[in-house]
């Protein structure tokens, strides 16, 4: 029993630090939910064919090689030449260091476009996953959009022909009682108020909603993997490690309280 | 203290988590000495070199770089292999019997080609690359050459195809790594059989 | 078999060492949980000593390489992740498992006489620690390392007139760079390494001299059987080994969901902007230390002060050490003590929680406020120790355990 007590509580520190915050997501508030999938190898594989043709032109994948995703994401490497890499000299053990040179990039952008390789670790994957989703038009930006999530952010919105452009607008939204009910007048209809600051799509776009969110979503996905590729081993290598520690501490306790009886 | 202990469950229970412990520092182990292996940056800097042969001209030699060290590419003339046999007295070992040939037989170029040879560029004797000298004509080191490499830290000497002479420092023929023709592209390092 | 090992023990204390220190060496026979994180902690360390050799076999200790030979050790070494989680992992638990080595002193009166000495060495092993947690930290070369180090190092710059040359030669440099990385190297892989190992085996030394103590705080030495020794001792080995290694299956246990689980820690153990590399001209938003060094780092910010709050932190640890003095009980454990000692240790433990807590979480005035009152709270434990653990009213132990 009192082995059990701190391993309990150990535990559930454990849970404690283990709760991700609801990640703040600049002006948009708190970031849209986002469960990464790393065992599906065809969300995968749909994203890092979406990173190589949006995004790959100006953001380089340093840490990651290109031989570690073919493995991972079960693509053969003659197809990953013949349709994902554009450069002749590159190998299948090259680091993915991009295709723009650092000083134009400055030049071009006012600053070089960052590596992205641990992007949803340094921010989270439900920070990238907003991110990319919420860029709108802004004349009065160089390239004419904005970022709720990161407010003047320099990046263009290179996927604006596939989501279809987004303003800010104002919606008529429900209002709420203190107790916790809907408002409304003598007729039974809904109280609104005009709220303004509200991403409304312009439905002019390529893909609609759910087909954008779904490529969003596979491109967060890809990126959640090259952020840490050992991750999926590491979950599973974990199951034996604890299990084994189990059968251990098991053991150990019957040996322990077998030789405690020679003084209890 | 308890008189009498129960020994047999004690050894049971010693050696089921004396077991159980030792597979787990078995496993515990492997990660350690498994980080030795060769990194991914290790492989990728050590992975096979393509070369473009189509330009190498009859009774040229071209030098190749293959995890930093040298690799000889001859291209040989149909002459100079008929002429092979004129030298066989003077090697240690025609027919490679004593060393790993990985295309042993095929030709006798001994690489996967009837014309190019593939060869280590280095010595068998210390690491120094040996030189190449393909003209037949007296040599100071030999007064009856019949072209080959002659390795100019010791003396050691080969023939064209990098079988080593008698009587030299160095004890076996060049190696031959491992390489795969596939038109006008030579891939030295990889063997796809 | 036998005549090699006796060749040996004729040479060295084999048989001697292994009765005098593990066969026959009596501890109490009764003690609890509390007792085993001595053990785990000297598991830490050469957990620690291991990953952090292998993890050195990939890193580079320059300004261009770190960041990026610490994602080569995680994706281009084979297991190099695990060796890395290890290591991180490692250093949350060394000090979670120190923490409460520490509270277990402060419990049963583990520092009082004759146990004194044990206690400062053990206070000395937990200020290396801390500089050791510090130096490894800035090795990444992440956002964090970055900052933080010249937070820190900044600390320093408050001290009058030697100052700012102080700072400049903790750095080797007149900003963070290469050298102040190589140097923080060598001094986490060699010196600090070494001076730890020393101090571990003074602080047991110390406490073979004198025993363990227990949780009912007695001295078991006061009832011996005819051949003198404690009736209410067993021998270390087997008994207390076997116990050891409960306690290391559980830790283990612990020290597996979170590196294969959790390894970041929610953002406590590897905090988020460290994996970015480091940038002199970015600020990340909120600068925030490893959850080790919150509590600290709350008292810090407490003071408006920069020296006085700086005065306050190294006072926080340093009081520590003359706890065997400011204990004026009669009793040892807090089995024993009194009413005002049970509330101050409560308030205590609470206080210090709150400000690890409150060193995570950015800075507003209520926080402020709570910090300051925790902080005397922190140290009113220690400065009233004298006073109400002379004026309460204890009851008594027992005679036998």
């Amino acid at each position: 029993m009192k082995h059990i007590t701190p391993l309990f509580f150990l535990i559930f520190a454990t849970y404690i630090f283990s709760a991700g915050d609801g990640a703040p997501c600049g002006d948009y508030g708190e970031c849209d939910t986002f469960k990464p999938d790393l065992w599906n190898s065809e969300s995968l594989q749909k994203g890092f064919s979406t990173y190589i043709n949006y995004c790959y032109g100006c953001h380089s994948l340093k840490y990651s090689r290109w031989n570690r995703i073919a493995t991972d994401l079960d693509i053969p490497e003659d197809l990953m030449f013949k349709y994902l890499i554009f450069d002749s000299e590159v190998k299948s053990g090259d680091l993915m260091t991009g295709s723009m040179i650092k000083f134009n990039a400055e030049q071009w952008f006012g600053v070089a476009p960052p590596d992205l390789t641990l992007v949803t670790r340094a921010h989270s994957p439900e920070w990238v996953y907003t991110y990319l989703r919420t860029f709108y038009e802004d004349e009065s930006k160089q390239y004419g959009v904005n970022n709720l999530v990161y407010p003047g952010a320099a990046m263009p919105n290179v996927l604006l022909s596939l989501q279809g452009q987004q303003i800010l607008g104002c919606k008529d939204i429900l209002t709420y009682a203190s107790n916790g009910g809907v408002k409304r007048d003598e007729k039974g209809n809904n109280i609104t108020e005009e709220r303004c600051g509200y991403l409304l799509s312009l439905n002019n776009g390529q893909l609609s909603t759910e087909e954008f969110d779904q490529l969003i979503y596979d491109l967060t996905n890809f990126l959640t993997y090259v952020g840490e590729p050992a991750k999926r081993v590491r979950e599973r290598m974990g199951w034996y490690v604890i299990f084994f520690f189990i059968i251990f501490t098991a053991l150990a306790h019957l040996l322990y309280r077998e030789y405690q009886k020679d003084y209890h | 203290m308890e008189q009498n202990p129960d020994k047999t469950r004690r050894k049971v229970l010693i050696s089921m988590t004396a077991s159980v412990g030792a597979v787990g520092a078995a496993f515990a182990v492997t990660p350690f000495i498994a980080s030795w292996n060769p990194s991914a940056k290790a492989k990728a800097m050590g992975a096979p070199v393509k070369v473009d042969i189509s330009r190498i001209e009859v009774g040229q030699i071209i030098q190749v770089a293959w995890r930093k060290q040298p690799v000889f590419v001859v291209r040989h003339s149909q002459n100079a292999l008929k002429s092979l046999v004129k030298v066989e007295n003077k090697l240690a070992d025609p027919n490679s019997i004593s060393i790993e040939e990985p295309y042993r037989d095929l030709h006798p170029t001994r690489s996967k080609s009837n014309e190019y040879s593939v060869l280590a560029g280095v010595c068998t004797h210390l690491g120094c690359a040996p030189k190449y000298h393909p003209e037949v004509e007296p040599k100071p080191w030999d007064a009856t050459w019949l072209g080959g490499f002659f390795c100019p830290c010791h003396g050691s000497m080969f023939d064209i195809v990098g079988r080593v002479f008698k009587g030299v420092p160095a004890p076996t023929n060049l190696k031959v790594p491992p390489h795969n023709f596939q038109g006008n592209t030579l891939t030295i390092g990889e063997d796809k059989t | 078999m036998d005549t090699i090992y006796k060749w040996f023990n004729e040479r060295l204390p084999i048989s001697n060492t292994f009765e005098r220190h593990l066969s026959k060496h009596p501890v109490p026979k009764k003690v609890n949980f509390w007792y085993l994180f001595g053990a785990l902690a000297s598991v830490v360390l050469i957990v620690q000593i291991l990953s952090g050799i292998w993890l050195m076999f990939g890193y580079e200790n320059s300004e261009e390489g770190a960041f990026a030979s610490v994602e080569y050790i995680m994706r281009d070494i084979d297991y190099g992740w695990l060796i890395r989680y290890m290591h991180t992992t490692g250093a949350s638990m060394f000090f979670a498992v120190v923490y409460l080595h520490m509270f277990r002193g402060l419990l049963y009166g583990s520092y009082k006489k004759p146990r004194e000495l044990v206690w400062i060495f053990g206070m000395s092993i937990y200020l290396i620690m801390m500089a050791e947690g510090f130096l490894g930290y800035v090795l990444p070369y992440g956002q964090m390392s970055y900052w933080g180090a010249q937070v820190i190092i900044s600390l320093f710059g408050a001290i009058p007139y030697i100052g700012e040359s102080l700072e400049i030669w903790i750095r080797g440099d007149y900003y963070i760079s290469g050298s102040t990385i190589s140097r923080f190297f060598a001094l986490h892989v060699v010196a600090l390494p070494l001076m730890l190992i020393a101090l571990v085996f003074m602080h047991l030394v110390a406490l073979h001299e004198v025993g363990a103590g227990n949780p009912e705080g007695i001295d078991i030495e006061k009832h011996l059987d005819d051949d003198g020794i404690p009736l209410d001792s067993v021998p270390f080995f087997p008994y207390k080994v076997l116990n050891a290694l409960v306690g290391i299956g559980v830790f283990g246990t612990v020290f597996a969901i979170f590196m294969f689980f959790f390894p970041e820690g929610g953002g406590y153990f590897i905090e988020a902007p460290n994996f970015e590399e480091a940038n002199p001209l970015s600020t990340p938003e909120h600068i925030a230390p490893v959850w080790y060094y919150s509590p600290y780092y709350s008292m810090l910010r407490a003071v408006p002060d920069k020296l006085g709050g700086f005065v306050v932190m190294a006072a926080a640890v340093a009081i520590l050490f003359v706890v065997p003095w400011l204990d004026r009980s009669k009793v040892n454990s807090i089995r024993y003590k009194g009413i005002w000692s049970k509330i101050a240790i409560l308030l205590f433990a609470v206080s210090f929680i709150t400000l690890g807590y409150l060193g995570t979480v950015p800075v507003t005035e209520i926080r402020t406020l709570m910090s300051i009152i925790c902080t005397i709270i922190y140290f009113s434990f220690f400065l009233l120790m004298p006073i109400y653990t002379s004026f309460e009213k204890t009851s008594v132990p027992p005679e036998r355990l």
